[in-house]
């Protein structure tokens, strides 16, 4: 059974136009007209259990409309919406104990207050038992490296260490369902790759489910086998990351070093996509010549000092969807 | 769920929020030196109008010092205000995560004013300890003190919804200082922690006395002092509960409207 699910999710925001100037602000106070703006049109989505999906989308998608619905902030213009069991708007408090939620632009800690004391009012919040919280708090702090700044002011640690104090405090309470939202923005390698790692084995250990928005396509790379594609409130791609990547990606690059002695370069049937020094890049398509061929034209041909291939990335893909749109294969 | 747990979360808020109040050290002991020479002062303002004039409104010079010294030290408490969290969470967009929470969020913010009260009630004792020898302020018996604490606690209740009430515009308006300088005014003036009600003249005297804001700091006032007879507590304090009931009960409803604001245009 799936642990979240939405069918038709469709939510508009209402606003009054407003029209500049002073007597435009006149204006407003006697005519209604109504602008409508359709954030999230007709979303139907599974998730289960244990998943780690990427929901990701270009800005003004969608995507934080999505996620605030199911954490029930946000009451659906139509459709329905589920999670774990529970109709999030209808129930938000109820549904509060079952998710946890890390934003990379906000914090839910304690600005005032040491580390640890906000552990202690979440502990409190959700009526976490006290030697639970005490194993949590124990392998929260081991994993993430939390030890020397526990006792710390919020408002003194680093943006590293206060998101890594953020994801312990989503996950004090076990919620079963955790939503990111950007958390990795602005952070640098070792602490993303520590958070990267946290979410990795919470979600091998205790099969909790994630759900993953953000920008940064390395983290999904990383984290996720499936991916929801977003774009202008409707989903364009909903599956694993191999079958996009597959689909799009069957132009690679073959990068040639030459040996000094080789000026010049040209090859037929090959797009050469930059020549630069001695480095050569050569774009081609795997349908049409396969990588062993193309390797052996070069080099029956060059003095060459390094070669290799690079696959393409994910986001290279993900940014040629949201320019040219996605096509079913 | 059982009743320690659904009290646990806001018992924790008060907690932190003494913790928080007690980590500004310096400002405490600065506030204890001008909150003597207040009541100093106070005092011989009072003191000089009274030779002026001979017992306005039939309350004798130790009664009106001992009102206004305990109006002051009341105001310390009234004060405090945490309701103010609602501006600027509203404000900054942090009312979101809150409401990810499982809490009720009024209850949350009661339980942190009354942490953040209790601190500053613990550090008036000094003040307490200080105005009764330097200004020797009448201490009634001890059943006129419990009817006084009962009657105080209602009117720091009405106080907290009036202050919730005003903060809550922030959904709408997001900037409420206006409003809130004109709440703050009108209860500190209309409430009796200036200058007694009694001292209003004629018709203005009698409609300030049915004002809610009489709740607040005159009708406790009254009872200590002694200006009301016991035998017109049990109203008194009915009225307090009364203007309790209705500004609970509209708060909800604004609570509820706030709440839906947020929930369909996103916070």
């Amino acid at each position: 059974m799936p642990i979240i699910e939405t069918r038709e999710l469709r939510k508009v925001f209402r606003s009054i136009k407003r029209t500049p100037g002073a007597l435009g602000a006149l204006r407003t106070l006697f005519s209604r007209e109504v602008v409508e703006r359709v954030a999230v049109e007709g979303v139907t989505m599974s998730l289960d259990a244990g998943e780690l999906v990427g929901y990701i989308g270009p800005n003004g998608a969608g995507k934080s409309t999505t996620i605030k619905m199911m954490t029930g902030i946000l009451t659906p213009t139509s459709g329905e919406i589920r999670v774990a069991g529970i109709v999030p708007h209808q129930d938000r408090r109820r549904n509060a104990r079952n998710i946890g939620v890390v934003f990379g632009q906000r914090s839910q800690l304690y600005w005032d207050l040491p580390l640890v004391e906000s552990f202690e009012l979440l502990r409190a919040i959700y009526n976490v038992p006290r030697d639970r919280y005490r194993a949590n708090l124990a392998e929260f702090t081991e994993i993430l490296d939390m030890g020397e700044f526990m006792t710390t002011p919020v408002r003194q640690l680093s943006l590293g260490q206060r998101m890594r104090g953020d994801f312990a405090a989503a996950m004090m309470h076990d919620p079963r369902i955790v939503f990111l939202d950007e958390p990795t923005i602005g952070l640098d390698v070792l602490a993303k790759e520590a958070i990267r790692t946290f979410v990795a084995r919470i979600n091998e250990e205790r099969g909790t489910t994630f759900i993953l928005t953000t920008h940064d396509l390395a983290d999904v790379e990383r984290l996720c086998r499936r991916i929801v594609l977003i774009d202008e409130g409707k989903i364009i791609y909903d599956g694993t990351v191999e079958a996009i990547v597959d689909q799009y990606g069957t132009h690679r690059t073959l990068v040639v070093t030459l040996g000094d002695a080789e000026p010049e370069f040209s090859l037929d049937g090959v797009e050469i996509e930059s020549h630069e020094g001695p480095v050569v890049r050569i774009r081609f398509d795997r349908k049409e010549i396969k990588a062993d061929v193309l390797i052996r034209l070069v080099t029956e041909r060059y003095a060459v000092s390094d070669i290799s291939i690079e696959e393409p990335d994910l986001e290279s893909i993900i940014r040629r969807i949201y320019v040219e749109g996605y096509e079913a294969p | 769920m059982t009743f320690g747990q659904v009290l646990e979360p806001y018992v924790e808020f008060a907690r932190k929020a003494f913790a928080r109040e007690a980590t500004y050290r310096v400002e405490v002991f600065t506030n204890l030196g001008s909150l003597v020479l207040r009541v100093y002062l106070l005092r011989q303002l009072w003191v000089a109008l009274y030779g002026q004039n001979a017992t306005p409104a039939a309350i004798p010079l130790h009664a009106m010092l001992t009102y206004a010294t305990v109006a002051l030290l009341m105001s310390l408490v009234l004060e405090i205000d945490g309701t103010r969290a609602i501006r600027e969470k509203v404000r900054e967009g942090t009312i979101a995560t809150d409401l990810m929470k499982p809490i009720v969020l009024p209850f949350y913010f009661f339980s942190d004013g009354v942490g953040q009260t209790l601190f500053h009630a613990l550090l008036i004792v000094p003040a307490i300890c200080l105005s009764l020898f330097l200004v020797h302020i009448d201490v009634p018996g001890p059943a006129t003190l419990a009817v006084f604490a009962i009657s105080f606690l209602a009117g720091y209740a009405v106080n907290f919804c009036l202050n919730f009430l005003m903060n809550v515009v922030a959904f709408w308006t997001l900037e409420t200082f206006a409003v809130q300088l004109m709440i703050r005014w009108a209860s500190d003036l209309l409430g009796g922690q200036i200058i007694p009600l009694a001292f209003f003249p004629g018709v203005l005297g009698t409609i300030v006395e049915r004002l809610p804001f009489a709740s607040i700091y005159s009708t406790p006032l009254r009872i200590y002092i002694g200006d009301l007879p016991p035998a017109q507590w049990p109203a008194a304090i009915a009225v307090q509960f009364g203007w309790l009931a209705l500004f609970a009960l509209f708060g909800a409803i604004v609570w509820r409207a706030a709440q839906t604001r947020v929930v369909s245009q996103g916070g």
